[in-house]
This record gives structure tokens, sequence and C-alpha cells, in this order.
């Protein structure tokens, strides 16, 4: 039994030690994560420079939180205000863009609100507000909430307490199945759309896209070293350096969802 | 071999009611001694004293080997037992709980198996050594306590009322396992009952105690 | 009604083909909750049998905070393991976070009050008697301690079960603490919970099963070394 044990906690305690030559810490978004992209690129990053890349999902608050924390070593999320805004504070060096994605509204097939046609996403919401219908807000300080907070300010229109606003607290395709079963209107990333639409038996359709406003910017960053000491800057320089390489972005370019759909468009700037 | 114990003007109170005492006596070395009385009068109390479990509030109890006071301390614990009139038993079988005071004492293997089986004969349980404990009956388990402090080879041996819960049969049995231990092996004894035919059948001194105290016999 | 059947259908599929990754999940999981009780349990039993035999000071003042934490909230612990030992916090040169060592950590204070709790009431309603009769054949103090242990084995057995079960189904603590990382920290409970919110009831109920069945062996194993023990004290 002690044996047995012994061997139990060897193995629990000691997998992370000897994994530990060269990995790094990425801090990103759950919807980043539960796409897939993560385990379609990262191997053949580690392949290439032996570095293996350990990705924390998160909110994009609390992943850029995990970053200005030292607890991570390079943060890849979207909200590009945001990175911005911690580089200047100077937490981060080193930001890029790497892809984009973008954002639809999907509702019930019925479009109670009647929004299909209409092109601009300030007017969608107004109607949307008008209407009575549910619209179900993630709520959690992820970069599609913070997206969607966005969109309400351009719509001039103060969603918090109203009685048709549902803010759930829940990763995005959480949020989705709940504004199904409440036929609701919510905001949507397409690739997460995309790629849940079918499995989840949504019964829902796109009812807005298209408007500039809906661009998804991802950005990556790696954590300041002057600000901590301890991280791995110079592997996180190797995995950014990669990723807005032309063979990280033509990776990005090639993964698709399992129904084969696209997922992220790459748009590094060369440099 | 035996102990004597001398009891001077002992007393003992619970929250504040004595149950016990003045109380002098002299328990000599190798008699038995019957104490009888109605339930509160402070039989057990007296034995729970003599047994080194508690001290009592006032008075003093002294034990002697031949002439010579022993010291109260762990080896003259060892040399005293008290039998409670309900037996718990240890987890385990009937051979490990008579073995207990022996191999805590120290003693090898070889002797306890020896004093383990000895003790159950006198108690006629030998044939349920490898019972499981707990499976004995509230008469069997008596006697399983009694074996357990025969074990222990006591040179004071303090008995409350240990035939309660046996049946007639065996009562007579351990009756004449006492009267034995006085007159051969000559154990100090002290016992306790409420049977009058019992305690004139065994063969000793008897006490009659009320409220604490020694009642003058009849 | 029909996802559900297709997803025990395709759970038996994926443990029957048990891949590394899951079997690697397993293992964590195991190993993390394990050494979490078995490092608890070192201290914490000890403790719960001092202060059940009454022999402690401040027995009651110390009861009373272990019986309190004995309902800690799993994210309110993961969320105070998570503040220390991350990078801006006290103990953040020690580079634990988001590691197995985090979680197991963070399972120890979990474990720890329920394991001293449970064997405080198992030794604490052992009968009094028993005490007093190791001591008339005998007992030296420790020694009659010693019995009065040994008469709690089964209860103490039960604090051990249920601090094993308390750990098995947490999730909240090890979630803040060890960041569901794959490969990494990724254990049954946040998989679950992950793949759920994935949609991917597959696996969830998959990782369901096979952590019932654990919990199911470890009891089992458990009352059959209690009935060896009991054989073995003959």
């Amino acid at each position: 039994m002690k044996k047995i044990i012994g061997i139990i906690i060897a193995l629990a305690l000691m997998s992370p030690g000897l994994a530990a030559a060269a990995e790094i810490l990425c801090a990103s978004t759950t919807s980043t994560e539960n796409s897939g992209l993560f385990g379609y690129i990262l191997p053949m990053f580690e392949k290439k420079t032996g570095i293996k890349v350990k990705v924390v999902a998160r909110g994009t608050g609390a992943a850029i939180e995990t970053g200005k924390r030292g607890d991570a070593d390079v943060v890849f999320v979207h909200a590009k205000e945001q990175e911005l805004e911690a580089v200047k504070a100077g937490f981060f060096v080193n930001r890029h863009d790497v892809m984009y994605n973008d954002f639809v509204v999907i509702g019930p097939k019925s479009d109670p609100a009647m929004i299909k046609g209409i092109k601009s996403a300030a007017e969608a919401l107004k109607k949307i507000s008008a209407s009575g219908s549910s619209f179900v807000s993630r709520g959690d300080k992820s970069g599609t909430h913070t997206k969607e907070l966005a969109l309400w300010k351009i719509a001039a229109i103060e969603p918090k307490g109203q009685k048709w606003y549902l803010e759930v607290g829940q990763g995005m395709e959480k949020t989705q199945r709940i504004a199904n079963e409440k036929q609701a209107y919510t905001l949507t990333d397409r690739g997460t759309w995309l790629a849940t639409k079918d499995k989840d038996k949504l019964d829902m359709v796109v009812v807005l896209e298209g408007d500039e406003v809906l661009f998804n910017q991802y950005g990556v960053m790696a954590v300041n070293p002057e600000k901590h000491k301890h991280v791995k800057y110079a592997e996180a320089k190797q995995f950014i350096d990669w990723i807005v390489s032309k063979e990280g972005q033509t990776a990005i370019g090639a993964f698709k969802d399992k129904t084969g759909n696209p997922l992220f468009i790459p748009n590094a700037k060369s440099n | 071999m035996s102990l004597a114990v001398l009891l001077d003007g002992v007393a003992r109170t619970y929250g504040g009611e004595t149950v016990l005492g003045p109380f002098t006596h002299a328990f000599e070395a190798g008699t038995t001694t019957v104490i009888m009385g109605p339930n509160g009068s402070g039989k057990s109390t007296l034995l729970r004293l003599c047994a080194l479990l508690e001290a009592p509030d006032a008075g003093s109890i002294r034990y002697y080997d031949r002439d010579a006071e022993v010291p109260q301390d762990l080896l003259l614990r060892r040399r005293v037992t008290l039998v409670f009139p309900k037996t718990t038993v240890f987890r385990g079988t009937v051979f490990s709980n008579v073995a207990y005071g022996p191999r805590i004492r120290g003693n090898s293997p070889d002797d306890l198996s020896g004093q383990v089986e000895e003790a159950l004969i006198s108690v006629g349980l030998v044939h349920k050594i490898r019972q499981d404990a707990r499976t004995l009956s509230s008469g069997e388990a008596q006697r399983l306590g009694i074996a357990r402090a025969l074990a222990l080879r006591p040179e004071l041996l303090l008995l409350d009322e240990p035939t309660a819960s046996v049946d007639e049969e065996h009562t007579t049995f351990l009756e004449e396992l006492i009267v034995g231990l006085g007159r051969q092996v000559r154990t100090t004894v002290i016992m306790t009952t409420h049977d009058r035919h019992q305690a004139e059948k065994l063969d000793g001194r008897i006490l009659f105690m009320k409220r604490g105290v020694i009642f003058p016999s009849s | 009604m029909d996802y559900i059947y297709e997803g025990f259908r395709n759970a038996f599929q994926l443990i029957r083909t048990l891949d590394r990754e899951l079997l690697a999940i397993i293992l964590l999981s195991l190993g993390v909750s394990l050494s979490a009780l078995l490092v608890a349990s070192v201290v914490a039993v000890p403790l719960g049998v001092r202060l059940g035999l009454r022999r402690f000071p401040l027995r009651g003042l110390v009861l009373s905070i272990v019986n309190t934490c004995v309902g800690l909230p799993p994210v309110v612990v993961g969320l105070f393991v998570f503040l220390f030992l991350s990078r801006s916090g006290p103990f953040g040169t020690l580079g634990l976070l988001y590691t197995p060592t985090a979680m197991v950590v963070a399972q120890i204070i979990l474990a720890f009050p329920i394991v001293v709790s449970f064997v405080q009431a198992a030794v604490a309603s052992v009968d009094p008697q028993v005490r007093l009769t190791a001591l008339t054949l005998g007992a030296t103090d420790t020694q009659a301690n010693r019995v009065v242990v040994r008469e709690a084995r089964t209860g103490i057995i039960a604090a051990l079960v249920a601090g094993y079960g308390r750990l098995a189904a947490e999730v909240g603590a090890i979630l803040i603490v060890g960041g569901n990382i794959a490969g990494s920290t990724r254990v049954m409970t946040t998989t679950i919970a992950m793949e759920a919110d994935k949609g991917n009831f597959e696996l969830a109920i998959a990782l369901g099963i096979v952590l019932l069945t654990i919990s199911l062996i470890i009891n089992g194993v458990l009352s059959v070394l209690q009935q060896q023990g009991m054989r073995r004290s003959a």
C-alpha cells in the first residue's frame, strides 16, 4: 500500500519537473482554447523549437491579469485596446497582431426583433432592446463581453439592470446554449458559432454580421522581463516570432474546425 | 504473593456529594473480603480507588507487600486489577483480549499463550479462544473479563459484581474459582455482590456498606 | 434523451480504448488527491486522535475552528492558495502556481479539517470504558490511548474515505490553482467541467463513470484493509 502511494506521489510531483526543461506558460482565452487552435499549432512549434507551450485558458480580463501578475510568460488574447493599455503600462512587451475572426449576433430563427437585414450593429441592438426580446451576455469580462459592452455604448443603450438583459458569467459555448434555451439573442464569435451550432443543436441563426465594429483582433505579447525577472522571455519571444512568421501564419490559416470551416484569418504584419 | 491494602479515612466526592467515606479498613494480604450493600452505597467507588483508577479526595490508601509499603507507580498498578460488572471487550479474538495484559508487560509470546490458555481454562472459555470477542454472549464476555484479570496473576484482585450477568451454572463455577484463588494462590480478593448466599459461600470476611461507610454487620 | 444514451455509449467506447491522454488525466487525478490526502493525514490523524482523546490545550477552540473549516468552499481555498502562490504573492518565487504541486497544496488544505474532524469524532465516540479497562489491565497512559485508537479504527478509515471523497469530487480549488492545463494540470473533474462546457458530453460522461468507479474501488480496497486489520489483530 505504501509503495503504491509512493509511486503515485512520485508520478504526480515529478511529471512537471521532468518536463520543465523548456516550457512556457501561455495565458489565453477559453474561446481560443476551445476552438482547438492550440492543439493544432502548438505541436508544430514544439517540434521545431523543443519548447512546450502550456495553456491556461481564462476570460480575456483574467488572462491579461495572469500575465500582469507574472504567472504566465506570454499572453494570447483578443482585446486589442486592453492589450495596448497593458503594454503602455509596462506589463508587456513585443505585442503583435496575430489573426482575427469576427463576431456575429445570433438569435432565434423566428427573429422576433426583426433585425435580419440590418447592416449596422448599433441599429440592430437598438431594435433588440426596443423589442423586449432577451439578450444573453457573457458577463465575464471576456474579450467577447468587452466587445459586447463596446457595441452597447455605440448604440447608446445601458443594458445593465434591464429585465431583458441576462448576464450569465459563462463561457461562449454555454452562453450560446443558454441563449438557445431562452430564445434570446447573443453576441458570439464566428469560430465558436460555426464549431458548435450543429453539435449543440442550436436552433438559431446569424442575424447580424459584417459590420466593421464586429471585427475581433487577436494579439500576442510577452510578459515584460523587467517587471518579472523569472519569466522565460527568450522562449516567449521565440514563440511570438514563430506565430507571426510565415510558417506560424500559414498554420493558423490551415486550421479548420471539425466541420471544415476555417476559424481564424491570419493577419500579422511581417516585420 | 499478595498485597495488603490499608484505607485510612478515605473519602470521595462527586460534584459536592460524598459517595464514599470516611472509610477506614485494612484488607489483609491473602484474604477474601466480600462487600455487600445497596446500590449507591459506595462499593464500586471503593474498588475504583483501590484499583488506582481514581485518587481519594481525603484520607490515604496504602499498599503493603509483607511489611514494606509499595510505592504507587505503574509497577504497583500492574500487580492490581479490577473487573467491572459489565466487561468491555476489545476488538479482536478472545485470545488477543486475554493476551493484552501479559503482552503490555512484555511477556514473550510463548509464556503468553500458556498464561492465556490457563486463564481461559479457569473460566471455562478455552474452546472459544479463536472466536471474535465481540460475538460472545454477555455471560461469556463477563467470564472473559475475569480471564483477562487472571492472566495477569494479580496480587490484589478487585471484582465488582463479577457474576451479575453470568448464568447459574457458571456462577457456581466462578464462585469455586474465587474460593480457590483465596485458598490456593492466596491472592487478596475484594469483591462486591448483591447476593447474600453468594457472599456466604465465598469463604471470606463479609462487610456491609451503606451511604459510603461500613455498616455494623448483623 | 437520445443524446444521453449516445453519450453513455460513446463514453464506454472511450473507456474501452482508454487513450493515453485520458489515462494521464486519470493518473494525475489519483496522484494529486491521494498524495494530498496522505500528506494531510500525516498531521491530521494524530491531531484528530489527540483531540478525540480530549488531551489537547484549547480543545474546544481548536475543534470549532476545525469544524468550521470542514465546510470551506473549495473555490475560496483555491483563491487563497492562488493569491499566495502567484508570482506576485508571498510564495511566488517558488513558481508553484499552475503545477500539480499547487493542486496538492490546495487539496491538503481541503482534506485536513475533514480528516481531523472525523478522526476526532471516531476517537471521542469510543466507549470511555475501553480506556478504563486497559488501565485496569496495567496499561500506561500511552498504551491505553493506543487501545482507544485501535477501537476507533473503522471510524479513522471512514475519515480517510471521506477526505478522499471530498478531494476526488472537488473542482473549484484545483481549477483555480492548477489552471486546467492540457497534459499538465488537467484532472478528471476539471476536464468534466470543461468538456461539459464545450458540449462534449461523451468525454464528460466517460470521465464521470471513471471517477465513480475509482471511488468505488478505493472504498472497496479500504474496507478490505479494514477487515484484514481486524483479522491481524486477532
